[in-house]
């Protein structure tokens, strides 16, 4: 791909929806990790530094110095509005408010920091006039991995058609520093939680694999080209496929003329 | 070829496993095992009945060319149990690795007899079909045991000119697969009556039944006489079997009584082409 003519693309796409929407910027999750970064950067090529809020939003048990601190590096060199929050107080109240919560299961309450976290992001865009930005990549949201109304809920979300491995090269392309490409990606829903890890794969294969299910290739022909065992791509397709609930408009029983989700189909900005 | 004047036939209304064929191939094998038993001799599924109606980015992979792996394995069935069977499935022609149909299939117990081509795609409210179909040109009549078998599929009824041609090609029983949604179920209960009386035929009509993405199947499944009486009609909205039995010989008299084949006006289709064309 030509980065170059990739950047303008995103860039354009982000002022455009910010004028036609007449919000006054943008405020988006700032974890300090390469895709958040990434946007942050696109965002202040396209509306200005100054009107663009990273949102800080640690808690502590994954508290992570490093990401504080590469969060800054792009406030920093891109002229970014920042602020932190810490969401602790809230996580706790959340648990303690909750009569059947159960700290040992992970995903639940790791779900809950992704949430809350899009309650500051919007709290803020509400006050402020600002559009929410996400930063999911086409490989998460693929393979559905993110928290259904946490982390991808935004009002645009301008990579979610790269594949990980490409945003890496965006990321290089539009000067994130290397320590940040080049550092594991997580979710940081629990401590030494990573993404590769989890989803059991390295981003360089999944993304082939996606690529070839994106290409209509059938599992047997992605597995031979890519010398992988047919149950992997299997697999990865399922999952593909079963998390599509996480990535449509809800789902609504079809009762009359026209059905909110299914056939109006109206023009959006 | 030694034509029956009197048979029975099942209409075997069920829901999908989307994506499922192999899982859906074993209901059908065991829905004509379990119609053999009422003595049938056709057994007629719903329209997709192979994949289920809504597979949308799914169907590049689930279509297959008739004849082709899964209508060998129904023909299976059909030779081993000695039934007609017609079901619909996505037909991916031969000259082509994505160019896909919306088809109907029948066979018999000698094999595979034919398959129609849907003409009409629905492409409008919940309706995508043209965004993955190419729509047949042919109408399909197929000599069997069983008397001239006319195929339509679902949105086709809507166009009366479909099971006209099917009619005047020579079909005496035309069958309406259908998957049809429960927002549609009083335009199509006027339509199947329309269709059979107005071109004095049976007509048997199978929809599916079960919710794919927020799509209810209705159901309904009927035989009408060729003078629009109901014959038999299977449940709303649940799996059902229901036999009917189809006499030729009512359809004499309906001819005589109301001769509307006889008084057809072919000038008229010139101009109504005209028409048409000026809309």
């Amino acid at each position: 791909m030509d980065w170059q003519d990739v950047e303008n693309k995103l860039t354009r796409f982000i002022k455009d929806y910010v004028e036609k929407t007449r919000a006054k910027g943008i405020v988006l999750g700032l974890s300090g990790g390469i895709d958040s970064c990434t946007i942050a950067v696109l965002s202040a090529n396209a509306v200005g530094g100054n009107k663009v809020h990273g949102l800080m939003l640690p808690e502590k048990e994954t508290h992570n110095e490093t990401d504080i601190k590469h969060a800054n590096l792009i406030v920093n060199k891109f002229n970014l509005t920042s602020q932190l929050c810490d969401i602790t107080p809230v996580l706790e109240a959340f648990y303690r408010s909750i009569p059947v919560f159960d700290p040992s299961e992970k995903v639940c309450k790791g779900n809950i920091k992704a949430r809350a976290r899009m309650i500051y992001l919007y709290y803020y865009a509400n006050k402020l006039n600002l559009i929410v930005c996400g930063s999911s990549d086409k490989s998460e949201t693929m393979m559905g991995y993110f928290t259904k109304w946490g982390d991808v809920a935004a009002d645009i979300s301008p990579i979610m058609d790269l594949y990980k491995t490409q945003v890496r090269k965006l990321a290089q392309h539009v000067g994130i520093p290397k320590q940040i490409i080049e550092k594991p990606p997580s979710p940081a829903l629990w401590p030494g939680q990573t993404a590769e890890g989890e989803l059991g794969i390295r981003y360089e294969t999944l993304d082939l694999i996606l690529y070839g299910l994106e290409h209509f290739m059938v599992t047997c022909e992605i597995a031979e080209q890519l010398k992988l065992k047919k149950d992997l791509v299997e697999m990865i397709k399922k999952r593909w496929i079963s998390t599509e609930h996480k990535r449509r408009m809800l789902l609504t029983a079809k009762l009359e003329y026209r059905t909110v989700g299914t056939d109006f189909r109206l023009r959006r900005e | 070829m030694i034509m029956k004047q009197k048979f029975k036939l099942a209409l075997a209304q069920i829901s999908c496993n989307r994506g499922e064929k192999t899982e859906n191939l074993k209901k059908i094998e065991k829905i004509v095992t379990k119609a053999k038993k009422h003595s049938v001799d056709l057994i007629v599924f719903p329209e997709m009945a192979l994949t289920g109606y809504k597979v949308r980015d799914e169907i590049y992979e689930l279509a297959e060319t008739i004849p082709g792996p899964s209508t060998s394995i129904v023909e299976r069935i059909a030779r081993k149990t000695g039934k007609y069977i017609i079901f619909g499935m996505p037909e991916r022609s031969e000259k082509t690795q994505a160019t896909i149909f919306n088809s109907a299939v029948l066979v018999g117990p000698k094999g595979f007899v034919g398959k129609y081509r849907k003409m009409y795609l629905p492409t409008h409210s919940m309706f995508e079909e043209k965004r993955y179909f190419r729509p047949g040109y042919q109408p399909a009549v197929f000599d069997t045991e069983l008397g001239r078998i006319g195929l339509i599929i679902c949105y086709d009824i809507f166009f009366p000119e479909v099971a006209r041609l099917t009619r005047l090609e020579g079909a005496q029983l035309l069958v309406c697969i259908s998957a049809s949604p429960a927002v549609r179920r009083t335009f199509f209960e006027t339509l199947i009556t329309a269709r059979a009386m107005e071109n004095t035929t049976f007509l048997a009509y199978v929809n599916l039944v079960g919710i794919e993405d927020g799509l209810q199947f209705w159901g309904g499944s009927r035989l009408v006489g060729p003078q629009g009486k109901t014959l038999v009609e299977a449940k709303y909205d649940e799996e059902d079997l229901v036999i009917g039995e189809v006499d030729y010989s009512d359809a004499r008299s309906v001819e005589t009584f109301v001769p509307a084949l006889r008084d057809l006006r072919p000038e008229l289709f010139d101009k109504l082409k005209e028409s048409a064309e000026k809309l």
